[in-house]
């Protein structure tokens, strides 16, 4: 019971949370300087020309109707159309950018979350040991490095120098991303590269915690396997704070990737949002913008109710959520 | 007919609307001919349909609602297959009006968001051409075997200085940041040599064409600078704000040296360099001093007209002067090509004199694999893809 009073209002605060969002993007995109409709015709455009596209556009209307029309749009799915690519229906770029996106952030998943557990538990029970050391160190070292140099290392060493990866992630035409999988390798160990060493290092220092705790001695000195100790009863535990870090690190993985994107100019949505500032296209910049703020907030209230799911001690706690 | 009748459209505001002002009626006497008749003559009349804002247009087509998503036109390569933002395929129009052309059957082509995304392409070989690389890309890819760089024009980076703004508006002042000019310095910080691959002036001209009147350079002449600043109010210097767009190739080199080139003599340049897309959309036009990228015109009343006319709808340093006007629209009228030329003369000489632009002209940059041959792209700046060939 308490724990769905705790997603009842979470989920509220999640819905409240997007409404002030998408009201802060919208006038915040309204606010930056230009004009629409002169930058849809371009400098040359007379002002009788620009008056009535503003017209048709409704670009004259109260702010407060248009806000209406533009988050009815996204209720209803309509995302608008493009300005830089007149004709061009958002939908039709959008989701195929974001479906690119969510293969990407998925196998980066597959690969840093796997190898940043593992070594994160192996480091904590060595914990003052040269394994810790080095795990520590490495976790450190790829932290630090920004991903537009971690991803020119990853070039030059597998796409230039062995040849064996694709340079850039381009899906060539008349094919799609599950025929070209091998772009996703670079992009996804560069992601890997950064989170390596937040999840390793999260992950270590819970371990470290837990080992030290009464019951786990207990169990060591019951003269249970060491392994089963580590992972039937401290790592059950010791994983809590790493999910909490990587749920919060799903929004930023699922579009917040420009970087990588550009860097690699592989097709998502990270690259497309770029692609709309740039272009100045405003409503495609609003549904990116948009978008990425509701994975962020739903990654995050996922995570607190997959938090609460897991530990006890919040699921049946009673009172304040 | 459509495309000619367009340009007149007033919800369409087209950019040449003023240059077609002077139709005054237009027939189609068969289905291969147009016969346009103007209200005064117009020597270089036909030389406007080279601008890249005259494609050929269909009545049939709804631009209005369907923009660039289904192009139809008369050009070499039909679009096949659209992923907007990510690739388009074209492939050889068979009704092409020219026999033999295209050469290739099918182009790809990439949208790539980043110039270097683009580079490593290339030189990966999973594209034969890219469009618009800077100097240091040129040098690298000159370093490595199975590529080269090719310059099919020079296009002109206008320095402007706003005529109806301080400090420029007083031609002493613009006299004296000419005086600390030096076009071998600039020349090298374009990574190129000067009369070879650069070239530099005062004029809205580029030294490439028939027009072009040589002025001997004025000499770099820090003294007289300052003695100009003074005798202008300005004796102890000046500072002014520098906008550019600092990701536009060549950008950010000329814009350091054009702030080292004007110190020594007191004027001090504030560089406010933005992304292209910024300085375009919120600083151009609207800057007391501005470095802009130009593509050169075929015939260059086209330009004048657009940037040089008190009335040019893209006339970025608010030059207001009556004389070049008048100049500008008799060179558009006069049918003698001798007459018309002095013309062009006493134009570019009052510009050496009182002019608001320094014309610094560099190599538009196209890197190429060695398994492209003939990539054309003439002044028009269009590239000529029908002729290319990729083995």
């Amino acid at each position: 019971m308490d724990f769905l009073k705790r997603f009842a209002k979470r989920l509220g605060f999640t819905l409240l949370t997007i409404l002030a969002m998408s009201i802060l993007i919208f006038f915040l995109v309204e606010i930056m300087p230009g004009d629409v409709a002169q930058t849809v015709l371009g400098q040359s455009a007379t002002e009788e020309s620009v008056a009535a596209l503003r017209d048709r556009m409704g670009l004259d209307d109260p702010m407060h109707e248009r806000y209406i029309r533009w988050a009815g749009g996204f209720i209803r799915g309509d995302l608008g159309e493009s300005l830089y690519m007149r004709g061009v229906q958002i939908n039709t770029i959008f989701w195929r950018k974001v479906g690119h996106s969510v293969v990407l952030a998925l196998t980066a998943l597959l690969f840093y979350v796997p190898l940043s557990i593992l070594f994160g538990v192996f480091a904590g029970v060595k914990e003052g040991k040269a394994p810790d050391a080095i795990i520590s160190f490495v976790g450190l070292a790829t932290m630090a490095l920004p991903e537009f140099v971690s991803g020119i290392i990853l070039i030059t060493v597998f796409a230039v120098g062995l040849e064996i990866l694709p340079i850039a992630s381009i899906i060539p035409i008349g094919e799609n991303l599950w025929q070209n999988l091998d772009i996703l390798v670079l992009p996804a160990l560069s992601i890997t590269f950064v989170m390596f060493g937040y999840v390793s290092r999260m992950q270590r220092s819970s371990m470290v915690s837990v080992m030290k705790a009464d019951y786990i001695r207990a169990a060591i000195l019951k003269g249970m396997p060491r392994k089963y100790v580590i992972f039937r009863h401290a790592l059950k535990n010791a994983l809590l704070p790493t999910i909490t870090i990587i749920g919060m690190n799903m929004g930023w993985l699922f579009g917040g990737l420009i970087v990588v994107e550009t860097l690699f100019g592989f097709p998502g949505l990270g690259s497309l949002t770029m692609s709309a500032i740039k272009t100045r296209d405003i409503p495609l910049i609003e549904a990116c913008v948009l978008f990425i703020t509701f994975i962020f907030v739903f990654s995050t209230f996922i995570t607190d109710m997959l938090y609460a799911f897991l530990n006890p001690r919040i699921r049946y706690k009673r009172g304040d959520v | 007919m459509y495309t000619l009748e367009r340009t007149q459209d007033p919800d369409i505001g087209h950019l040449k609307a003023q240059d077609f002002e002077n139709l005054e009626k237009i027939a189609t006497p068969d289905d291969h001919t147009v016969v346009i008749t103007l209200k005064e003559a117009a020597p270089t009349f036909n030389f406007i349909f080279t601008d890249y804002n005259m494609a050929i247009l269909s009545s049939d087509y709804d631009y209005a609602s369907k923009g660039e998503s289904a192009p139809m036109g008369t050009g070499p390569f039909k679009l096949e297959k659209l992923v907007p933002k990510e690739s388009a395929l074209l492939v050889k129009n068979s009704d092409y009006w020219a026999e033999g052309l295209p050469k290739a059957d099918e182009l790809r082509i990439y949208f790539v968001p980043d110039i270097d995304s683009s580079v490593s392409l290339l030189e990966a070989g999973e594209v034969d051409i890219v469009p618009q690389i800077s100097p240091i890309i040129k040098k690298r890819l000159e370093s490595m075997d199975g590529f080269k760089v090719v310059s099919p024009y020079q296009e002109s980076r206008f320095i402007a200085l706003a005529d109806d703004r301080e400090p420029f508006s007083d031609n002493r002042v613009r006299l004296a940041f000419k005086y600390s000019m030096d076009p071998e310095i600039l020349a090298k910080a374009c990574q190129g040599t000067l009369g070879e691959t650069i070239f530099y002036n005062e004029t809205p001209i580029v030294n490439a064409l028939a027009q072009y009147k040589k002025i001997p350079f004025r000499g770099r002449d820090i003294d007289k600078a300052k003695e100009l600043l003074a005798e202008a109010g300005y004796p102890d210097g000046l500072s002014v704000d520098f906008f550019y767009a600092s990701d536009h190739p060549y950008g950010s080199d000329i814009a350091q040296t054009l702030k080292e080139l004007a110190a020594p003599a007191g004027i001090e340049l504030n560089l406010k360099g933005f992304p292209r897309d910024i300085y375009l959309s919120q600083h151009w036009m609207d800057g007391p001093m501005l470095l802009t990228g130009w593509g050169v015109r075929v015939d260059p009343s086209m330009l004048l007209m657009l940037a040089y006319h008190s009335e040019g709808p893209w006339n970025e340093s608010h030059i207001d002067n009556p004389r070049i006007d008048e100049l500008i629209e008799k060179i558009r009228g006069e049918v003698d090509p001798e007459v018309r030329q002095t013309y062009y003369d006493e134009l570019q000489q009052i510009f050496h004199e009182e002019g608001t632009v320094i014309n610094l002209q560099v190599p538009y940059l196209v890197g190429v694999s060695d398994a492209v041959t003939d990539y054309r792209q003439p002044l028009t700046m269009l590239p000529q893809l029908e002729y290319t060939t990729i083995k």
